[in-house]
């Protein structure tokens, strides 16, 4: 029996049958159950409630606050785990100046408390119950040293409590709370209404999309012609995920997967627009590559196909400088060992394989300085995503 | 006793780090090798992590008076590292230099026990006898 795949985006949201591939703008005036049996009724109505399967980024995931005692481990650890577990939102406190961090106004979905192995104990004290007291949040969740868990457990209500992310030779641990916070973003998932009415076209679970696509990637050399070490990009209406082989980065970060998995929030080309074009005029290199694309930035201003294609461009580009040693950030990559960059989403519709060619030899020659040149994989008929959604 | 240790900056001469950890084992220190490559705010923070005694650092292709006059001022961004033994040792200088113009510098930058081109062991054995002391007094 055939299956029916529908995947609800922030941005569109595509269906996808055995024969062909349906892509829809979503309208925002409407819920999104109304939008889809309006554009694709006759397809769902075409199939058993139990052979649609949905998945939906839409609601941009937990939005989760870290406290962890350093950025080298607790914090970074936390941080990799929450980003593998699908979470696009993720703020940090490191512990030692929590009284010189504002207090975010809006609701945490979930606070992760983390810090020091088993054996280091009187790490957290008042400051932190005092800081709580003054947040919003919806779930709290300590992996941290073993010996602070009476200590909090006293002083913190509703604290779930989980083995240590930070084993004894300081190595990370990531199952638990990996799992924890999965099923915590799929009870987010479908409490939300209009995801939740979807439950009338799909009798199976509905999943969030980094999820069954970091379930995809251990197969894709098998499948398509990409050799590893690869990264894979995902340019969409509010955030741009990447997902990378591990190997390209010189961590102490050792876990069993293969596969990590980065957001950048602020670099979508619709809802976050703004922010992205923010970001360009703040690099030094995009009136560079602006001219290379033989457009001027009044480009910015303007809509329609070309300006698309252009913030699709630069948005190639500044994650790539994102990731590089160029910008010193959370996670740099090897950029230079990569074998193949591939790429999914709605840029495969907007631009063609020479133009997104010529943005990633521009980024090698001007910030890397050199004439590596990854192959460039299109998954233009959202097999990565169907091959995920499939093996369900 | 926890020891955090590591050879610092782009540093990648390993067969001393190897063996450090083993005569730490030996000696009965809890060990914490964070390996070749390690940068400063990683040793710190590992200290931090791991509530460390002593943090001992191993510089060998003579990288280390560059980021050892980075160590006050990092360490001094850090709330609970006051009590730690700072202790560094491998080849100190680029060339040539005797220890009495090298270790007067190095203690300058925040370190406690200072190494240059001495004996692993003979190393270990000060650092026994000065945390015995600390200990004492
Ligand atoms: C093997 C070696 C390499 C190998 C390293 C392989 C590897 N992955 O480990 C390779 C070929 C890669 C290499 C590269 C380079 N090397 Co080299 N290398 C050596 C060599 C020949 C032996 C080092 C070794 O393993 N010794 C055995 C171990 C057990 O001894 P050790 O490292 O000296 O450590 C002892 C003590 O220093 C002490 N110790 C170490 N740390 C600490 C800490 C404390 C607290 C204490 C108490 C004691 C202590 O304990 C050890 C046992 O007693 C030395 C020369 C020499 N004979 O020492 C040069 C040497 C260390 N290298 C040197 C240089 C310059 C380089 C390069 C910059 C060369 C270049 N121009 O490319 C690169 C740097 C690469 C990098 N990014 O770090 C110089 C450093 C000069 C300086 N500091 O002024 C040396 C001294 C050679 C020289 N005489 O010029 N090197």
């Amino acid at each position: 029996m055939s299956k029916l795949l529908i995947d609800i985006g922030s941005t569109y949201f595509k269906v996808c049958t055995d024969k062909a591939i349906e892509q829809h703008f979503r309208d925002f005036n409407k819920d999104i159950y109304d939008d889809l049996t309006h554009k694709c009724g006759e397809t769902i109505r075409g199939y058993e409630k139990g052979d649609v399967y949905v998945c939906s980024s839409a609601n941009g995931g937990l939005s989760t606050l870290i406290i962890g005692l350093t950025d080298s481990y607790s914090l970074k650890y936390a941080k990799n785990i929450a980003f593998n577990s699908g979470i696009n939102i993720i703020e940090t406190v490191i512990y030692q100046n929590i009284e010189d961090y504002s207090i975010p106004s809006d609701l945490i979905d979930v606070v992760i408390v983390v810090g020091g192995i088993d054996s280091a104990s009187n790490i957290f004290d008042a400051t932190l119950f005092g800081y709580l007291d003054k947040l919003n949040y919806s779930n709290i969740v300590y992996v941290g040293s073993s010996a602070e868990v009476a200590n909090l457990q006293k002083n913190i209500n509703d604290l779930i409590v989980l083995p240590n992310i930070i084993d004894n030779k300081l190595h990370i641990v990531e199952e638990n709370l990996k799992e924890y916070l999965t099923n915590l973003y799929q009870a987010d998932i479908v409490g939300k209404e209009d995801i939740k009415s979807l439950y009338d076209i799909t009798s199976n679970q509905i999943y969030s999309t980094p999820y069954i696509v970091n379930k995809t990637l251990p197969l894709l050399d098998a499948n398509f012609s990409v050799v590893n070490p690869y990264i894979l990009i995902d340019i969409g209406g509010a955030t741009t995920d990447i997902h990378y082989s591990k190997d390209l980065v010189d961590d102490n970060i050792v876990t069993q997967n293969e596969y990590d998995r980065l957001v950048f929030k602020k670099l979508g080309v619709y809802k976050s627009k703004e922010s992205l074009i923010f970001a360009a005029e703040n690099n030094e290199f995009t009136y560079e590559l602006l001219t290379h694309l033989k457009v001027t930035e009044n480009i910015f201003e303007e809509s329609g196909e070309k300006a698309l294609k252009v913030l699709m461009q630069l948005a190639i580009f500044l994650v790539l400088c994102k990731m590089s040693h160029y910008k010193k950030a959370y996670i740099n990559l090897k950029l230079l060992s990569i074998n193949s960059i591939v790429l999914t989403g709605g840029i495969t519709k907007v631009l063609s394989d020479e133009e997104i060619e010529d943005i990633i030899s521009f980024f090698y020659t001007k910030i890397l300085n050199s004439k590596h040149n990854p192959t460039v994989v299109m998954d233009k008929n959202y097999d990565i995503w169907t091959l995920g959604a499939k093996g369900n | 006793m926890k020891v955090v240790t590591g050879v610092v900056g782009n540093d990648i001469h390993v067969v001393a780090n190897r063996l450090i950890e083993l005569s730490l084992n030996a000696r009965g220190f809890e060990v914490f090798n964070l390996g070749v490559n390690t940068y400063l705010e990683e040793f710190f923070d590992a200290a931090v992590e791991t509530n460390a005694d002593v943090l001992l650092i191993s510089s060998l292709n003579g990288e280390a008076e560059g980021w050892a006059r980075e160590v006050k001022l990092i360490k001094s961004k850090y709330k609970t590292l006051d009590n730690l033994v700072m202790m560094i040792g491998g080849n100190l200088v680029v060339g040539t230099a005797d220890a009495d113009t090298i270790v007067p510098k190095y203690k300058n930058y925040g370190f406690d026990l200072v190494f240059h081109q001495v004996d692993l062991n003979t190393g270990l054995d000060t650092l026994e006898e000065y945390l015995k002391e600390g200990k004492v007094s």
